[in-house]
């Protein structure tokens, strides 16, 4: 796992992109006819899907399917949401 | 279904403990219009919605609450955290510790447990939205109410955001409501 800066860095990223996905979605919902949301939209998963592969490439699994895969049960690392990231 | 994702949806890191901070920031983990009831709210009523728009943004925001409802029990374990019975009694939370300790435990401000009582799902779209809108003023009121009481930057960051998002879910129901209500006209 890299140092705790970078990580902090790295899932506020993920925070951020995340955060515009999850607000376009919102709007989608009850604007599901406009095509320029739509393209932002995909644009947005895009990139939470690289910025979490980033975070996960380097400090440690977001979701259980991404654990274990050096054959160590590495779910358990990290930071759980009761916890303080350094 | 749902997925966890071992991540707060906004960062939550509080350097300062303050027991007494955490009792008034805990009504909105179970308190009468906090993140339990606004989640189980909309994702209870869901199941009635019709629209297909509708159904997808009480799902939708029902999700969000949840992950808001992480955050709240985030910020109150991180103000506890190794404060023992003595602290907790200094800053007048001393009943808080008899009961759950440093437990996070659904309940108001002033202790009275969660309850259903809280919310409605009535079966009628435009009851439940009306409903829903009013839901997240309240929750915007009681967040206005916690950042006069708060002087940790390090919580009321957190607060603000939570705060602007009842703000944007009011906006999409309020949306959702014109929807319902030009169909039947």
């Amino acid at each position: 796992m890299e140092n705790n800066a970078n990580c902090a860095q790295l899932l506020r990223n993920v925070s951020e992109a995340c955060f515009y996905a999850t607000d376009l979605k919102l709007y989608l919902d009850t604007h599901p006819d406009d095509i320029r949301a739509l393209e932002m939209h995909r644009e947005a998963c895009r990139q939470l899907k690289a910025c979490k592969e980033a975070f996960e490439n380097c400090c440690y699994p977001l979701q259980s399917c991404c654990a274990g895969d050096d054959g160590e049960w590495d779910w358990l690392m990290g930071c759980w949401p009761s916890e303080r990231l350094v | 279904m749902f997925i966890f994702e071992k991540r707060t949806q906004f960062p939550v890191k509080i350097n300062n403990k303050n027991p007494k901070l955490a009792s008034y920031i805990l009504s909105q983990y179970g308190g009468p219009d906090g993140e339990l009831g606004a989640s189980l709210r909309y994702l209870s009523q869901r199941f009635a919605q019709t629209d297909k728009r509708g159904i997808a943004l009480l799902t939708d925001i029902g999700t969000e609450e949840l992950g808001h409802l992480e955050m709240i029990g985030s910020i109150v374990t991180q103000l506890t955290k190794g404060e023992g019975a003595k602290s907790f009694d200094r800053y007048g939370v001393g009943d808080y510790y008899v009961d759950h300790a440093n437990g996070v435990y659904p309940a108001s401000a002033a202790g009275v447990p969660w309850s259903a009582a809280t919310i409605q799902s009535k079966a009628d779209p435009i009851a439940d939205i009306m409903e829903d809108m009013a839901a997240e003023q309240k929750a915007r009121a009681t967040y206005d109410n916690i950042l006069r009481m708060c002087d940790d930057p390090d919580v009321s960051n957190v607060i603000k955001f939570l705060r602007a998002r009842e703000v944007v879910h009011f906006q999409r129901f309020g949306e959702l409501l014109n929807i319902l209500q030009s169909k039947i006209k």
